[in-house]
């Protein structure tokens, strides 16, 4: 079991070294320089980015400034999704620190929810943690899924027809043998969700 | 179906095919889409109405007027300045698109929806809010759960506006023992979808409840 506590902890207490840039669009009233941060693998960036915002806004003019994003290299980062995940799924194969650029204008709506306060990123939580709930609790569906079901949902994760995935759960790739049931009471994400990359095999 | 019986997937994918069929029939625009190699899907509907740009900036007045109009009946709408505090400044033409999904966390179909203007500009929560019947928002408010959200459509992955689906199997189930108690069948997504429609604007013609009976005689 002891090697079980040691996962429970690095899971939670993983972090991921970032390096936020202003866009270099964004109207300043002097040069801002880039803000560091050791960000929490299992919460939310807009949780844990209120320095980053301070920070950037003391460079800005009020009128300048409306909802904060986040990108990296060129995605909108979705703020809803754990930061570990977002790493894990764009990130991963690229050297620290994590280099994530800040914007204040032009808000993708088609691609980002909003963010409009710290009531809404609980709400979310609440409404993930819920239906992971619902999910465990609705026994039909887990039981309809079988053993070999299981196997093969896991061996298709692997390989996309030609093509080899690499399959990431808070950073580290698990063996194949890895019973789910363990995956899940261990590497759960505090919504609940076992949430796993899918990420392309980059080709030599 | 049976009483027991969860809603699963393949009945919903059932549902939403009886329901576009009589859909193609009346042609009221649904259809059916899925991603390339997937099996899932879901049911989708595009439509525009006018919404007069005064009564989106109206005074306090009570009245339970509905602001968003279906082209037709908009073209011959009288404008009582009287009420508006504002001149006419102009009409907005606003796309509403709404998908049913299937949510296999909670086994039952979600409604989802956004809405623009042409040039593309997405309507914000508080432009939807105000564009919901008076006698609706009571209830929204009152209940957390009963509520519209902002979330990320499951297979598209972009934002779209949600009714939160935790209490659907609530209302439906007394749907459901009464349809099996009477003996007469009913499509799920239509019950369904003319209880939540209407909420965000989508109306069902009656059409779709006769055509449900319908389908029952066929299938004896």
């Amino acid at each position: 079991m002891t090697d079980d506590k040691d996962v429970l902890r690095d899971v939670w207490f993983g972090r991921i070294p970032t390096c936020f840039t202003l866009y270099q669009d964004e109207i300043t009233e002097r040069e801002a320089e880039p803000y560091y941060l050791l960000l929490p693998r299992v919460s939310y960036l807009t949780l844990v980015t209120d320095k980053v915002k301070k920070h950037f806004q003391k460079v800005m003019r009020q009128e300048d400034i409306s909802e904060i994003w986040f990108e990296y290299e060129g995605t909108p980062l979705k703020w809803h999704y754990p930061i570990g995940l977002l790493f894990d799924l764009l990130a991963s194969s690229s050297a620290l620190p994590w280099n994530i650029t800040v914007h204040f204008k032009s808000f993708p709506e088609k691609d980002l929810l909003h963010c409009p306060s710290k009531d809404a990123i609980e709400a979310h939580f609440m409404s993930c943690v819920k239906e992971a709930d619902a999910l465990k609790h609705k026994s039909q569906v887990i039981n309809e899924m079988q053993k070999k079901d299981h196997k093969q949902l896991w061996m298709g994760l692997q390989n996309d027809g030609e093509k080899k995935n690499q399959v990431m759960i808070h950073g580290i790739e698990p063996m194949l043998e890895t019973p789910l049931q363990w995956l899940s009471e261990h590497l759960s994400y505090p919504d609940n969700f076992l949430h796993i990359s899918i990420i392309p095999q980059p080709t030599d | 179906m049976e009483e027991d019986e969860f809603f699963g997937e393949k009945t919903f994918q059932h549902c939403c095919a009886e329901f576009i069929r009589h859909s193609q029939q009346i042609g009221d625009g649904w259809e059916w889409r899925t991603l390339k190699d997937c099996s899932e899907g879901y049911m989708c509907k595009t439509h525009f109405q006018i919404k007069p740009e005064t009564l989106m900036s109206h005074s306090g007045t009570s009245a339970c007027v509905q602001t968003c109009l279906p082209i037709e009946e908009a073209l011959e709408l009288p404008l009582d300045d009287s009420e508006v505090t504002e001149t006419t400044t102009g009409s907005q033409v606003i796309k509403y698109e709404y998908h049913v999904l299937y949510s296999c966390s909670y086994q039952v179909p979600v409604l989802y929806f956004r809405a623009s203007f042409l040039d593309g500009r997405p309507l914000a929560l508080k432009d939807i809010w105000e564009g919901i019947h008076e006698c609706y928002k009571t209830r929204l408010l009152q209940e957390p759960w009963d509520t519209i959200t902002q979330q990320e459509h499951p297979i598209l992955g972009q934002p779209f506006f949600v009714l939160h689906p935790c209490k659907t199997d609530e209302f439906m189930t007394p749907v459901l023992k009464n349809s099996q108690k009477i003996n007469r069948s009913v499509n799920y997504i239509t019950s369904w979808l003319s209880v939540v429609g209407p909420v965000v604007g989508l109306n069902l013609p009656l059409s779709y409840a006769r055509a449900a009976s319908e389908d029952e005689n066929v299938h004896q």
